[in-house]
């Protein structure tokens, strides 16, 4: 349940709209007629009933469906339909009691406990917490005793006595949204407590509390038709479902069809609130189907084969929906090499290195080229077999590749047993040297992941990778989320691994800063294309893609203070928008109508440097970015 | 006079464990002051003690002369006109469920008790001044990419035409082109309104870049007084 809430909250759905469109559904529209027709049926039930529902005939008794009696007759004779229809009146009315006492009391106080936080929410949980240890049926037959003839006041007692439940939902989801920004920017303008509830609050939780409404409501229609059954409900002879249900009982043997209609009409209603329910959540939670994109490029030639530790000719990832978000991707590494693959978020880099390790979220695939590893053609093989003991992968979030449960020389040591074997000493052993050689102290080995830093977590998960010694080391953004000093650190270790081992380093960044002082060569990519690459100091001083030297320009280190800098205009486009032909073209200074005529080949205008562009002579260049 | 001054500013989520503690700044009109800090260094609680969103346990908080530490509810809401605050995460800053005009309406319609039509005509203004063609107010916040949030959130602070920015980490989750676009923004603001800005940052490039003078944090404490960026 918690984690439906947070769905809810997370999503951030535009509650009316996905509303509307979820009612519109056959899971919803069902329910919803059938729930109608009662209703309708009930409250019209003094013009629509064809007779009083206490109208005794006994010449008919316990007579089966007919004309004059569409559903029959009971015990007494009376017509089954009338007292289905006058008995609706009695049970929806106080379902409804129910879920309007639950709404009340439920959302109002468990709104004020987590907006308001401090003594008024520790009183209200303990109040939760009492009132939930309260056995509810059996208080329930202790106010019926007291107040019995009252069914209004037994239905309020039914109501606060399972609000709680509510309380507690409504609680967790205000507690959620109370921490947005936007809650915060509401303070900082001087709404009004009152107001930001209404506004801010209420809309986002409304989904959780309708799904539980709805579940309640069900629930309310069962306990009313059980105390009724056992006698407690409206008096003889005013009907009730649960209390025609009791009388169809006592003569089950001699007529089995009057057990139908109630029980049919009950229990449908109560399958109705479910579903509806269930229709609502899926509603908020729901996910919309991905626009199919049109295909807008065909391969061109990558540079000849190599001798490089990994080739990549011609690769094209494909999620699930059809996105293609990686199209026509050359990139080689050597052996020891480091080398960079720089680009802003969305531009496929990632999927790029997930790709490598065939490590591609669900319903993804490379949909084109080749993978060579090491001379050797994967297609056959598969990259499966590499991943972990020759091709291994950092993160961003060391943390999250971490077991929680485990000590850390475990988790290390499990990888080390994997790999190589061997006797527990030997292990032990081989573990503790892999800590020492990242820099962290033995005593790691005993802690859990949550005691570490990030910084150490860090370095945790690159002694994890050299487990399996391997030859390709693919670091996926791996000081991202680390302060500016530790970052320094993790980088001077990867360059000393990498040096003391022979190892190629793949670096996956947005952060320019770390291509510069970690790598020779680098790859840019932009909108799923690499569009330029070569010696990172050529890409620097000459760049050879517009793209390229407009990220130089927007580099505040490289302006000078308080001027404008020289930003690219517009934005990157997501996968499936791209533009034919260039991707960049739109956002381009130089372009033409043939940028955007025909995919654009890559060429190689300087040994080693290649770009994806048209117009590359006419780039000023190491005149303008070095200026 | 000084446009923001803060004396000892203190400030403790816990008893004896103050995550500020002693900060003293000078933010003086029509400058930027950059505060400067590794993650946990408390940078952000003191733009957030500034615009009165945690409550100070020590110090002052001068807002052109007038102490507002202890501001009561009716002055803060006076004094959001003044003052005002960009989150870091654009996606967070706006009501999903709400359109882009509702949320830059709603202070102007509850603090400023402006008309319907005159709200919508200034938050149009607004969104033309941060680079958003007007009909983006009908629109939902999904609609819009990290760097076009980080607009419309810059239009929602201004809205109610402040005199100091509170700047938290405003581009920190944005790509390097994002990044420059929406620097370039804040300078011609400030060129263009003589706005202040209080800019929270751990990018020492950006702050370098934007902002006249530079106070360092570290762990709660200022360790570098404001100097001319160097």
């Amino acid at each position: 349940m918690t984690a439906r809430i947070e769905e809810f909250v997370a999503r951030g759905v535009r509650p009316g709209r996905r509303w509307r469109a979820a009612l519109r559904r056959p899971l919803a529209v069902l329910p919803l007629a059938y729930l109608a027709l009662l209703v309708a049926g009930s409250v019209l039930a003094p013009l629509l009933a064809p007779y009083s529902p206490v109208a005794a005939d006994l010449d008919h008794v316990l007579a089966g469906p007919s004309l004059s009696h569409v559903l029959g007759t009971d015990a007494l004779g009376r017509d089954v339909l009338a007292r289905l229809m006058y008995g609706g009146r009695v049970s929806l009315l106080h379902a409804a009691i129910v879920v309007v006492t639950v709404v009340v009391a439920g959302v109002a106080s468990g709104i004020a406990a987590g907006y308001l936080d401090g003594w008024f929410d520790r009183a209200f949980t303990w109040v939760v917490d009492v009132l939930l240890a309260i056995p509810v049926l059996m208080t329930l037959l202790v106010v019926l005793a007291v107040v019995g003839e009252h069914q209004t006041v037994v239905m309020v007692a039914l109501g606060v006595l399972v609000s709680p439940g509510l309380a507690r939902v409504v609680r967790g989801a205000t507690l959620a949204v109370r921490k947005e920004l936007y809650v915060a920017a509401a303070r900082v303008c001087g709404l009004p407590h009152h107001r930001i509830v209404a506004a801010h609050v209420l809309p986002r939780i409304a989904g959780p509390v309708i799904v539980q409404v709805s579940l309640l409501a069900g629930g309310a229609l069962l306990i009313d038709a059980g105390l009724s059954y056992l006698g407690f409900g409206a008096q003889p002879p005013d009907p009730t479902w649960g209390d025609m249900i009791a009388q169809a009982a006592s003569v089950i043997d001699r007529q089995p069809w009057l057990l139908v209609p109630p029980g049919v009409v009950l229990g449908l209603a109560i399958l109705a609130f479910g579903l509806l329910g269930d229709a609502v959540r899926d509603a908020t939670a729901g996910h919309s189907p991905l626009p199919q994109p049109a295909r807008t490029s065909t391969l061109t030639p990558c540079a000849e084969p190599s001798a490089a530790l990994l080739s990549l000719r011609g690769l094209e990832v494909t999620l699930a929906g059809g996105r293609v978000v990686v199209e026509d991707l050359c990139l080689e590494i050597g052996h020891g090499e480091t080398v960079a693959l720089a680009g802003e978020s969305g531009c496929g880099k990632s999927i790029t290195g997930r790709a490598i390790l065939d490590l591609l979220p669900a319903g993804g695939a490379v949909t084109a080229g080749s993978f060579r590893f090491d001379g050797e053609d994967l297609a056959a093989t598969g990259p499966r077999a590499l991943r972990g003991s020759r091709i291994a992968l950092i993160s961003q979030d060391p943390v999250a590749a971490l077991d929680p449960v485990f000590p850390i020389g475990r988790q290390v040591g499990e990888l080390v047993r994997l790999r190589h074997g061997g006797s527990r000493t030997s292990v032990r052993q081989r573990t503790l040297q892999l800590l020492r050689d990242v820099n962290l102290p033995e005593e790691v080995a005993r802690r859990y992941p949550h005691e570490l830093s990030g910084g150490m977590a860090q370095r945790v998960a690159i002694a994890m990778a050299l487990a399996g010694e391997p030859s390709l080391l693919i670091a996926d953004e791996p000081t991202t989320a680390l302060d500016a000093a530790v970052q320094a650190e993790v980088l001077a270790l990867l360059g000393r691994l990498q040096a003391e081992r022979g190892m190629a380093i793949l670096l996956i960044t947005h952060d320019w800063a770390v291509v510069t002082s970690f790598c020779r060569r680098a790859y840019v990519m932009y909108a799923g294309h690499i569009v330029e690459s070569g010696p990172v100091e050529e890409l620097l001083t000459r760049p050879r893609h517009p793209y390229t030297e407009g990220l130089l320009g927007a580099m505040p280190s490289r302006a000078r203070p308080g001027t404008r800098l020289t930003a690219i205009p517009g934005s990157v486009p997501e996968p499936g928008q791209w533009p034919s032909g260039c991707h960049f073209a739109p956002r381009c200074t130089l372009a033409t109508p043939e940028c955007s005529a025909a995919p654009v080949p890559v060429s190689e205008p300087d040994a080693g440097h290649r770009t994806r562009c048209l117009h590359h002579d006419e780039l000023a260049g190491g005149e303008r970015a070095s200026a | 006079m000084p446009l923001l001054e803060l004396r000892g500013l203190r400030v403790a989520y816990r008893p004896h464990h103050p995550v500020v503690d002693g900060v003293d700044l000078v933010v003086r009109p029509g400058e930027t002051l950059g505060l400067l800090g590794a993650s946990g260094s408390g940078k952000s609680t003191v733009g957030h003690a500034v615009v009165g969103l945690v409550r100070p346990s020590g110090g002052r908080i001068l807002f052109r002369g007038e102490d507002i530490t202890h501001a009561t509810a009716r002055r803060r809401r006076a004094l959001s006109t003044r003052l005002q605050i960009v989150f870091q995460d654009p996606h967070g800053s706006l009501n999903p469920s709400r359109t882009v005009g509702s949320t830059l309406a709603e202070p102007l319609r509850v603090v400023r008790r402006l008309p319907r039509r005159a709200a919508e005509a200034r938050v149009a203004a607004v969104l033309e001044r941060v680079g958003m063609p007007p009909a983006v107010a009908r629109r939902y916040p999904g609609a819009f990419s990290g760097g076009q949030l980080q607009r419309i959130a810059i239009a929602r602070a201004l809205v109610l035409e402040p005199e100091l920015l509170v700047c938290d980490e405003p581009t920190s989750a944005l790509d390097l082109s994002v990044q420059a676009q929406i620097l370039n923004l804040l300078l011609d603001l400030q060129h263009q309104l003589g706005l202040s800005y209080l800019f929270i940052s751990h990018d020492a490039d950006v702050v370098r870049f934007l902002c006249h003078r530079v106070v360092t944090l570290r762990g709660g404490r200022i360790t570098e007084p404001a100097g001319p960026r160097s």
